[in-house]
C-alpha cells in the first residue's frame, strides 16, 4: 500500500504535465490565426425570458483581432470589435451603438471573451481565467472559471468539440445565470474575406 | 537732506522698493476680471459664467481624415462586395443558402489586388485611443465622444429606476394617456426584449427588474433625443467633448492644457501615419488666443512707448546723464504705482501694466517742465523746481482727478489704473521737487528749440480776433453735429479681432449639437423647490417652442431633479393607471413576448418618499448639473440651456413665467457697455468740474479757472464733433480716453496760465516738451491689436494736441519777459 502510494505522489507532477500538454493541444486545437468564416447558431437563456430566445447568421474572424457578428435571423444586425472598440448596428430600429470594450458592460464583455476563444488568444484569457481540459474519447472539453467571483462580467465559458475541427460549440454562463450557446461551424477562410469584414465594419462604424 | 544724501538715499531704497514689488506682485492675466464689473447680480451672474461656467470650461474637439486620404477600409471597398441595397455581399446569404463568395473574381467589376489592403484605423478607433490619452492630462474634468452620455450618466440614470412612477413625465396628465395605454402593452414588451438583447442589455435589465415598464427612462428620452442628433451630425465618430477644470479664463492653464492635447494628439496621430488632423473650438480656446495677443500687446506698447519717450528726452536735452536720471525717477514712480496697486487689490493686471506703461509718458512732463526751464533760464535744477512747484502740484492733482473719475466709471480694471496713476504721479511729483534736482547736480542740460512754437504763438497773438472768431464759429458747427454722434452697441467690436478663430470655432461647432453657450433661460427662486417648479413650467414652455420650431433643442434639469409637486403629481396618474385590469393586460403582453411574468409582471406602487433633489445633489448627478445651477444673491438661480432658437419668439414664449426669463450674456455685455458709456461720460462731466473746483481753490479768480479748462473742453467738443461726422461709433473707451486728455490738457492750461518763468515761450516749450512725450507714450498704444488700446491712442493723442495748439490761442498770458516782452 505504501508502495502504491509512494509510486502515485512520483507520478502525480506527470499528470499536470500531461494536463499542460492537453491544454495546449487544446489551445492549438482552437485558435484561429488567419481569416475565417463560421456559420453560428445562438441559443440565448435570459434571466427575464420565459423561453431561451434563438437566432443565426455568421461571424468573420480576422488575421488583426476584428470579428464580426452578422446576425441574419431573427433580423439583421450587426455587432463588430475592432481595436479595442465594441459597435453595434441595428438596420431595422436605426440604432447605432459604439463604446470602449472596458466599458460598455455585460454584452461587450461576453463578445470579449468569444473573440479571445475563437481566435485563440489564451493568453488574454490567462489572468482572468482557469483552465481545465478535458478529453472523453473523441470528444474534448476545455472549461474556463473565473479567478475572481468578484469580477461583474467575468462568465464561465466552456468550450467543446469533437474531431471533427471545423464544428465547435461554445457555452458562456454569466454570473446572473443567464447563458449563451454558440454552435459553430466553420464554412471558409482565407484572406478574400477581409472584403467583407471591412465593409460589415464599415456599416457597423457608420464611417 | 544734502544733495549727495538724497542721491544715496534714492539708490539704495530704490532696488529695495523694486525687490518689495517683485515678491509681492501677482500678475492677474484673466480679462474678465479687468472688464466686467459685479456691482449687479446680473453682472456678478455674467462674471461667474465667463470665469468658470460649464460650458465656458468645455473644448469642443473634432478629428478629421486629412483630406486626400483614405483609410485602407475605403481603398479595399470595392462595388463588387455591394449590393445596391448597400448590403455586402455576406447579406445575400440567406437560410440554408450556400454563401456568395464576398469577393468576386475579375471580370464583373474592377480588378482586385489579390493581397488584401493594409488597414488603417479608423476615426472612431484613432478618437477612442484620444479620448484615454486626453483623459488623463492634468486639467481634465472628463472627455468623452459627443455622441454618447459619459459613463456616469449612465450609471446615474440607473439610480432612477426605483422613483420611476414620480419622475415618467414633465406632463403626466397628459402622457398618462399614451404610457397607460393597454393597446399599446404588446409592442412595450417586445421593445423591452429588443433592448434586453442589444449591447445595452445589462443596464435595461437592471432597471426592468424594478421598473418593468422602463417609465424611469420615459423621462431621460430627450437626452437619448440630444444624443442622437449629435449621432448624425456627428456619423464618423470623430467628434469629442473636453470638460476641464480651470476657469475659462485662466489662460495659463489652459495654454498648457491645449499645448497637451495637441502633443498627445500628434504622438498618436504619428502611429497612425499621420492621417488625422485636430481641431478645437470653445470659450478657452479664444481666451488663450486673446491672451497671446494682449500680451504681444503689453510688451509692444511697453517697449515702443519706453524707447519713444527716451528718443524724444534726447531729441529735446541732448544729455544721456539726464535721461539716465529721469528714466530712474520714472522706473521708481512705476514701481511704486505697481506696489501700490499690488497692495490694494492684491494682484495687478497686466493691462494695467500696459495703460501704466503709458503713464510714464504723463509722469515725464514734470521733470521735462523743470528741465525746459532750467535750460532756459540757467536756473539750478532745485530753483526750477521750487518756482514751478506749485503749477506742477496743481496739474498733477488734475491728473489725479482725471484718473479717479476714471475707477469710478465702474470698470474694474481702471479701478486698479486709477490707483496705479494716484500713487505713480505722487511719486513721480515728489520725486521731481526733491530728488530730481539731487540727480541733476552735476548734469549740463542743453534744450533743443522746437521749431513752429514760437511762430505758434506769435501768430496766434497777432491774429487773435481773427481766430477766436473762427473758434466760435467751428464751436457752433461741432455743437450742430453732435446729434449725428453714433454710439456703439456692440461690445464685441471692442474684442480682440479673432475673425481666423471664429471661422474655425464655426467649422468645429458645425459637427455638433448646438448648444449656445452664451444664452439661455435663466429661472430665479427663493428656494430650491419653487425654482423648481418654475424650471418645469418653463420647460413645458420650452417643448412647446421647440414643437413650434422656435427652438431646435434645449437641456433642461427634468428628470434630473424634479419638484416634490411634479412628483406627487407623477405618482398620482402612476397609481390611477395601474388597475388590475391594466397588470393583466401587461402579463399577458409580457408573455406574448416570451418575458417572464413572474419577474417582470408585478407593477408596483410608486416609492413612499420622493426623490429629494438635496440628496441627488449628493450623487455625481451634482456634476451632470454643475452648469445649470448658480449661486444666486438672493436664493437659487437654474439655467435651461438652449440650441439655436429665434430669441425674439422666445422671450414672447416665456411671457407671464414667474421668475423666468432670457438671459443673454451678449446683450448683458452691450448693456454694461451701455452703462459704462454713461457713468463715464457723467464722470467726464464731473471730472472737468472737480479740476475747476481745484484750479479755482488754487487762482481764486473765475475767469482764469474757465480760460484753463477751456482748451482741452473745447479740444473734447471738437474731436466728439469729428467723431460725428466721419460716423465713427463711439464706445465708453473714447470717452474715457477723452476724460484721460481732458485731465492732461488741463495741466498745459494751468502750466500757460501761470507762466511761472514769465516767459510763455519758454512755458509753451515745456508744454510741447510734455506734449510730445505724452504722444509718444500714449502713440504706442496705437500699435495694439486689442482695439481698446488703439482708441485710448486715438482719444488722448487727438484731446493733448487740439488742447496743445489751443492753449495759446484761448489763455492770453499777462506777464511774458521773454518773446512777448
Amino acid at each position: 500500500m505504501k508502495r502504491v502510494l509512494c509510486l502515485l505522489l512520483a507520478l502525480l507532477p506527470m499528470v499536470g504535465l500531461a494536463d499542460e500538454a492537453g491544454l495546449a493541444d487544446l489551445l492549438v486545437r482552437i485558435r484561429q490565426s488567419g481569416f475565417a468564416e463560421f456559420r453560428y447558431e445562438e441559443t440565448r437563456k435570459l434571466e427575464l425570458a420565459s423561453s431561451p430566445w434563438q437566432a443565426q447568421g455568421y461571424m468573420l474572424s480576422g488575421a488583426d483581432g476584428r470579428l464580426i457578428k452578422l446576425q441574419l435571423q431573427p433580423k439583421r444586425i450587426i455587432m463588430a470589435i475592432a481595436g479595442d472598440r465594441m459597435y453595434y448596428w441595428d438596420p431595422e430600429q436605426k440604432q447605432r451603438h459604439a463604446a470602449p470594450l472596458g466599458q460598455a458592460g455585460q454584452a461587450t464583455g461576453q463578445i470579449t471573451v468569444f473573440r479571445s476563444i475563437l481566435q485563440g488568444h489564451a493568453e488574454e484569457l490567462q489572468p482572468t481565467y482557469d483552465f481545465a481540459p478535458e478529453k472523453h474519447g473523441k470528444r474534448w472539453v476545455l472549461r474556463m472559471t473565473p479567478k475572481r467571483q468578484s469580477d461583474e462580467y467575468a462568465p464561465s465559458i466552456e468550450i467543446s468539440g469533437d474531431e471533427d475541427e471545423r464544428k465547435r460549440q461554445v457555452l458562456i454562463r454569466q454570473t446572473d445565470g443567464e447563458s449563451t450557446e454558440y454552435r459553430l461551424i466553420k464554412t471558409s477562410e482565407g484572406p478574400e474575406l477581409e472584403y467583407s469584414i471591412q465593409r460589415l465594419l464599415l456599416e457597423a462604424t457608420g464611417d | 537732506m544734502s544733495f549727495v544724501w538724497r542721491k544715496r538715499w534714492f539708490l539704495l531704497l530704490f532696488p529695495l522698493l523694486l525687490a518689495a514689488t517683485t515678491w509681492q506682485i501677482r500678475v492677474e492675466t484673466d480679462l474678465n476680471a479687468f472688464f466686467t464689473a459685479t456691482d449687479s447680480e446680473d453682472a456678478k451672474l455674467l462674471s461667474g459664467l465667463l470665469q468658470s461656467g460649464e460650458l465656458s470650461r468645455r473644448y469642443l474637439l473634432v478629428v478629421e481624415k486629412k483630406e486626400g486620404l483614405r483609410s485602407g477600409g475605403e481603398a479595399g471597398r470595392s462595388p463588387n462586395v455591394v449590393d445596391t441595397a448597400g448590403h455586402s455581399g455576406m447579406d445575400r446569404r440567406n437560410d440554408g443558402q450556400k454563401p456568395v463568395s464576398t469577393a468576386v473574381p475579375g471580370g464583373e467589376g474592377p480588378a482586385l489586388s489579390p493581397t488584401p489592403p493594409q488597414r488603417t484605423i479608423s476615426i472612431d478607433e484613432f478618437s477612442a485611443k484620444l479620448v484615454r490619452q486626453l483623459a488623463g492630462l492634468a486639467g481634465v474634468e472628463r472627455v468623452w465622444p459627443a455622441n454618447e452620455p459619459p459613463r456616469e450618466w449612465i450609471e446615474a440614470i440607473r439610480s432612477y429606476a426605483p422613483y420611476h412612477a414620480r419622475l415618467f413625465s414633465l406632463n403626466p396628465q397628459q402622457d398618462g394617456f399614451r404610457l397607460f395605454d393597454p393597446a399599446g402593452l404588446d409592442s412595450r414588451a417586445d421593445s423591452l426584449k429588443q433592448a434586453m438583447l442589444s449591447p445595452q442589455g445589462g443596464f435595461v435589465k437592471a432597471i426592468a427588474k424594478q421598473d418593468p415598464l422602463l417609465l424611469s427612462l420615459n423621462g431621460f428620452k430627450d437626452l437619448q433625443g440630444q444624443f442622437e442628433r449629435q449621432a448624425k451630425l456627428n456619423v464618423g465618430g470623430g467628434a469629442l467633448i473636453l470638460q476641464s477644470h480651470p476657469a475659462a479664463l485662466d489662460s495659463d492653464a489652459h495654454s498648457r492644457l491645449q499645448a497637451a492635447i495637441r502633443e498627445n494628439f500628434d504622438t498618436l496621430n504619428r502611429d497612425a501615419r499621420g492621417a488625422f488632423r485636430l481641431s478645437m473650438a470653445g470659450v478657452p480656446v479664444f481666451s488663450v488666443a486673446a491672451h497671446a495677443e494682449i500680451g504681444r500687446d503689453v510688451t509692444l506698447v511697453s517697449v515702443v512707448s519706453s524707447v519713444a519717450v527716451a528718443l524724444v528726452f534726447l531729441l529735446l536735452f541732448h544729455s544721456f546723464s539726464a535721461l539716465h536720471w529721469v528714466m530712474m525717477v520714472q522706473a521708481a514712480s512705476f514701481v511704486v504705482g505697481t506696489l501700490a496697486t499690488a497692495l490694494a487689490f492684491g494682484h495687478v493686471h497686466n493691462l494695467t501694466l500696459a495703460l501704466g506703461a503709458s503713464l510714464i509718458g504723463i509722469c515725464t512732463d514734470y521733470p521735462i517742465h523743470v528741465m525746459v526751464h532750467c535750460a532756459k533760464h540757467r536756473h539750478s535744477p532745485l530753483d526750477a523746481a521750487r518756482l514751478l512747484w506749485p503749477s506742477l502740484a496743481t496739474g498733477g492733482l488734475t491728473t489725479v482727478i482725471g484718473y479717479a473719475a476714471l475707477g469710478m466709471t465702474g470698470f474694474p480694471g481702471f479701478e486698479q489704473i486709477a490707483v496705479f496713476a494716484l500713487a505713480s504721479i505722487a511719486a513721480s511729483l515728489g520725486l521731481t521737487r526733491w530728488v530730481l534736482p539731487a540727480l541733476l547736480a552735476h548734469a549740463s542740460l542743453h534744450t533743443a528749440h522746437l521749431p513752429g512754437i514760437a511762430a505758434w504763438v506769435d501768430f496766434c497773438g497777432r491774429h487773435r480776433k481773427g481766430l477766436l472768431g473762427l473758434f466760435a464759429v467751428s464751436v457752433i458747427l461741432a455743437g450742430l453735429s453732435l446729434p449725428q454722434l453714433r454710439w456703439m452697441d456692440d461690445m464685441q467690436k471692442l474684442a480682440v479681432d479673432m475673425d481666423l478663430l471664429k471661422r474655425q470655432d464655426e467649422a468645429v461647432r458645425a459637427h455638433f449639437s448646438s448648444i449656445e453657450p452664451g444664452r439661455f433661460v435663466l429661472v430665479q427662486a427663493a428656494d430650491l423647490q419653487t425654482a423648481l417648479r418654475r424650471s418645469e413650467a418653463a420647460e413645458r414652455r420650452l417643448k412647446s417652442l421647440q414643437q413650434a420650431g422656435v427652438l431646435s433643442e434645449y437641456h433642461g434639469l427634468f428628470p434630473w431633479l424634479a419638484s416634490q409637486d411634479l412628483q406627487a403629481e407623477n405618482a398620482r396618474i402612476y397609481a390611477q393607471a395601474l388597475t388590475p385590469q391594466f397588470q393583466e393586460a401587461w402579463r399577458v403582453a409580457l408573455t406574448k413576448a416570451g418575458l417572464s411574468v413572474d419577474k417582470l409582471g408585478l407593477l408596483l406602487a410608486p416609492a413612499p418618499e420622493p426623490l429629494d433633489p438635496k440628496s441627488v445633489l449628493a450623487t455625481p448627478v451634482r456634476h451632470i448639473l454643475s452648469g445649470q445651477m448658480m449661486d444666486g444673491q438672493n436664493g437659487v438661480a437654474l439655467s435651461l440651456w438652449l440650441g439655436e432658437h429665434n430669441p425674439d419668439k422666445l422671450i414672447e414664449g416665456l411671457t407671464g413665467l414667474e421668475g423666468t426669463r432670457y438671459f443673454s450674456q451678449k446683450d448683458q455685455l452691450d448693456h454694461l457697455a451701455g452703462q459704462y458709456r454713461d457713468r463715464s461720460l457723467v464722470m467726464l462731466a464731473i471730472g472737468i468740474a472737480v479740476m475747476g473746483l481745484f484750479i479755482w481753490l488754487q487762482q481764486r479768480d473765475i475767469r482764469k479757472v474757465l480760460l484753463t479748462l477751456l482748451p482741452s473742453v473745447a479740444s473734447v467738443l471738437f474731436i466728439f464733433a469729428t467723431w460725428a461726422l466721419m460716423g465713427e461709433e463711439v464706445s465708453f473707451l473714447h470717452v474715457i480716453g477723452l476724460l484721460l486728455s481732458v485731465s492732461l490738457c488741463v495741466d498745459y492750461g494751468i502750466f500757460f496760465m501761470n507762466n511761472r518763468g514769465q516767459d510763455s515761450d519758454i512755458t509753451y516749450h515745456a508744454i510741447a516738451a510734455s506734449t510730445l512725450t505724452t504722444l509718444a507714450s500714449f502713440g504706442a498704444l496705437g500699435l495694439g491689436k486689442t482695439p481698446t488700446l488703439p482708441i485710448l491712442a486715438v482719444s488722448v493723442s487727438l484731446g493733448v494736441t487740439l488742447g496743445f495748439l489751443l492753449c495759446p490761442l484761448l489763455i492770453q498770458s499777462g506777464r511774458n519777459k521773454g518773446t512777448n516782452g
